[in-house]
């Protein structure tokens, strides 16, 4: 049964991108058929983070109004078997996308054995990002600890409960995510942040991980390469940690509290 | 929301009228009118059809006040003061007009009329609310008897706006930033409130509002309202329940007590 995957968030520049990039390659690592489309047209990043922006011949658009063939716009992975991306146009805007073309592309991707299909939702509560959630089964929230990003994140979650699919047709409703990004427990410990459980109280959804403040994050988006794959990186640790729990096993949460840092460490700043 | 939003005003009027002595009163009042829906822009043909149909029964059209609907567009420009016109002549009243289009907008405005917004609010709402009996409730031609609480089983998320027309309002979940929860009758919030809360919005001024634990961005009974930073801290920590007295809003924790 193929799952079609929403990540979303509101508000820009949460790590809805990040995420994407993240949780695809994970899935796939674990031996699942996955591909991860950039909904944000006009402003394409994903194939950035995936590394594979030099080879996008035909995107999203082509394939949605018939110029190009699934098959032809569908980016293999170079690191990781069964990965493919479908990239975002960079030259037309999000009209270019229709509810029924959408539905094609999803519904081909299903008959073609995809195990996962991940949605990488642009920005706002617009047309993009409606379309984005529209066919999803599952939602991963993205939201940073941060007054206005959880706001976003509740407005968007009531956008999917009255505006997807599931919900006009009545279905079981969409099964939602909480992904808590750029986490910093010392901030959180001196008020400057959002403590993690005040955010899942507001948003009263389940938390599926909590990924901490990273340069690595920063560094993997530069080279190309998403952040899952920096085995070393705590952001990489905490992403795997989301992979398991999406696919059902238990683990506890980490990266909630503050390290402890020894006395030479802050004397030599790391 | 237009409905709070004129609650607003309107208070905001009253209490500043409230001020100095007591000498009018501004009130909230639902009032229906006759609406003269437009099909035609020519004004001859405009003129023969009504002629036709105030034949029938004169009487009943003297002094009435109208509200135009036009549901074409008005090329001619003239067409709207020289309908207006007739009307008068005919003894009716042109009151206001309802139309989205900003060209009969600005005509409208000329001819001294006001605007009256489409009819959107009682479309609108239900849509927004998932909870299946409650749409089916939603219509009500007769309002007699026991109209039942409207109950909402889960949180109102920002942007959401739910209206509980000539009922109480039951909210299971919380009621969170920049939403709205709006009734006719009692609201009853079962989580924290941290956004609007309305309650008596047709103006019943013996309308209540119950809170499991409160911290909206305002409260508002019978179009008295308060902001957050208005309310007491001690009332924000556990059950409250906020009535109406002398055009006070009154706070109390300790009716569980």
């Amino acid at each position: 049964m193929s799952k079609v995957i929403v990540v979303t968030s509101g508000k820009g520049g949460v790590g809805k991108t990040t995420t994407s990039a993240s949780i695809s390659t994970g899935l796939a690592q674990k031996g699942n058929k996955v591909c991860v489309i950039d909904f944000d047209v006009g402003l394409r990043n994903l194939d950035l983070i995936m590394g594979c922006e030099r080879r996008v011949v035909y995107d999203f658009v082509n394939v949605v109004q018939g110029e190009a063939s699934l098959k032809q716009a569908l980016i293999k992975d170079k690191r990781v078997p069964n990965l493919f991306i479908l990239a975002a146009s960079q030259t037309r805007d999000k009209d270019a996308l229709t509810q029924e073309g959408v539905e094609k592309v999803i519904e081909d991707l299903k008959a073609d054995g995809f195990d996962y299909i991940v949605c990488d939702s642009p920005a706002g509560i617009e047309k993009g990002a409606q379309l984005a959630l529209y066919f999803a089964d599952e939602a991963i929230i993205v939201t940073n600890p941060e007054v206005s990003s959880v706001r976003d994140s509740d407005r968007i979650l009531g956008i999917l409960q009255a505006k997807s699919r599931r919900a006009e047709q009545g279905e079981e409703p969409i099964i939602e995510h909480l992904v808590l990004t750029r986490y910093n427990p010392g901030r959180v410990d001196s008020g400057e942040m959002m403590a993690a459980d005040d955010v899942i109280e507001l948003l009263s959804v389940k938390l599926l991980g909590v990924v901490p403040e990273s340069e690595d994050v920063l560094n993997a988006s530069n080279s190309g390469e998403p952040v899952i794959m920096d085995e070393e990186s705590k952001a990489a640790q905490a992403y795997k940690d989301i992979v398991d729990r999406f696919l059902g096993e238990e683990k506890e949460h980490r990266f909630l509290t503050a390290e402890k840092k020894s006395l030479l460490k802050k004397l030599f700043g790391k | 929301m237009p409905l709070s939003v004129a609650l607003r005003w309107w208070y905001s009027l009253k209490r500043h009228t409230l001020m100095a002595k007591k000498i009018i009163d501004l009130k909230g009042s639902i009032l229906s009118f006759t609406v003269l829906k437009l099909y035609n822009d020519n004004i001859d043909e405009t003129k023969q059809a009504l002629a036709d149909k105030i034949a029938k029964a004169a009487d009943f059209f003297i002094g009435i006040p109208i509200v135009l609907e036009p549901q074409v567009e008005l090329k001619n420009p003239t067409y709207l003061a020289l309908l207006i016109e007739y009307l008068r002549q005919l003894q009716m009243i042109p009151i206001g007009i309802r139309s989205e289009d900003p060209a009969i907008q600005e005509q409208a405005e000329f001819a001294g009329l006001a605007l009256f917004p489409k009819e959107t609010s009682k479309k609108k709402m239900p849509k927004e609310i998932e909870d299946k009996p409650v749409q089916a409730a939603a219509p009500q031609p007769v309002e007699e008897g026991l109209a039942s609480a409207m109950r909402v089983a889960r949180a109102v998320r920002s942007g959401q706006q739910i209206y509980a027309k000539n009922r109480d309002l039951i909210i299971m979940g919380s009621v969170n930033p920049g939403s709205e929860v709006i009734a006719d009758g009692n609201v009853f919030v079962f989580g924290k409130v941290m956004g609007k809360v309305i309650a008596g919005s047709s103006g019943a001024e013996d309308a209540r509002i119950y809170a499991k634990q409160l911290n909206p961005e305002l409260v508002c009974i019978a179009g008295v309202y308060l902001l957050a930073e208005d309310i007491d801290d001690v009332y924000k920590q556990s059950f409250v329940e906020i009535s109406l007295n002398n055009d006070k809003l009154v706070f109390n924790n300790k009716i569980l007590d």
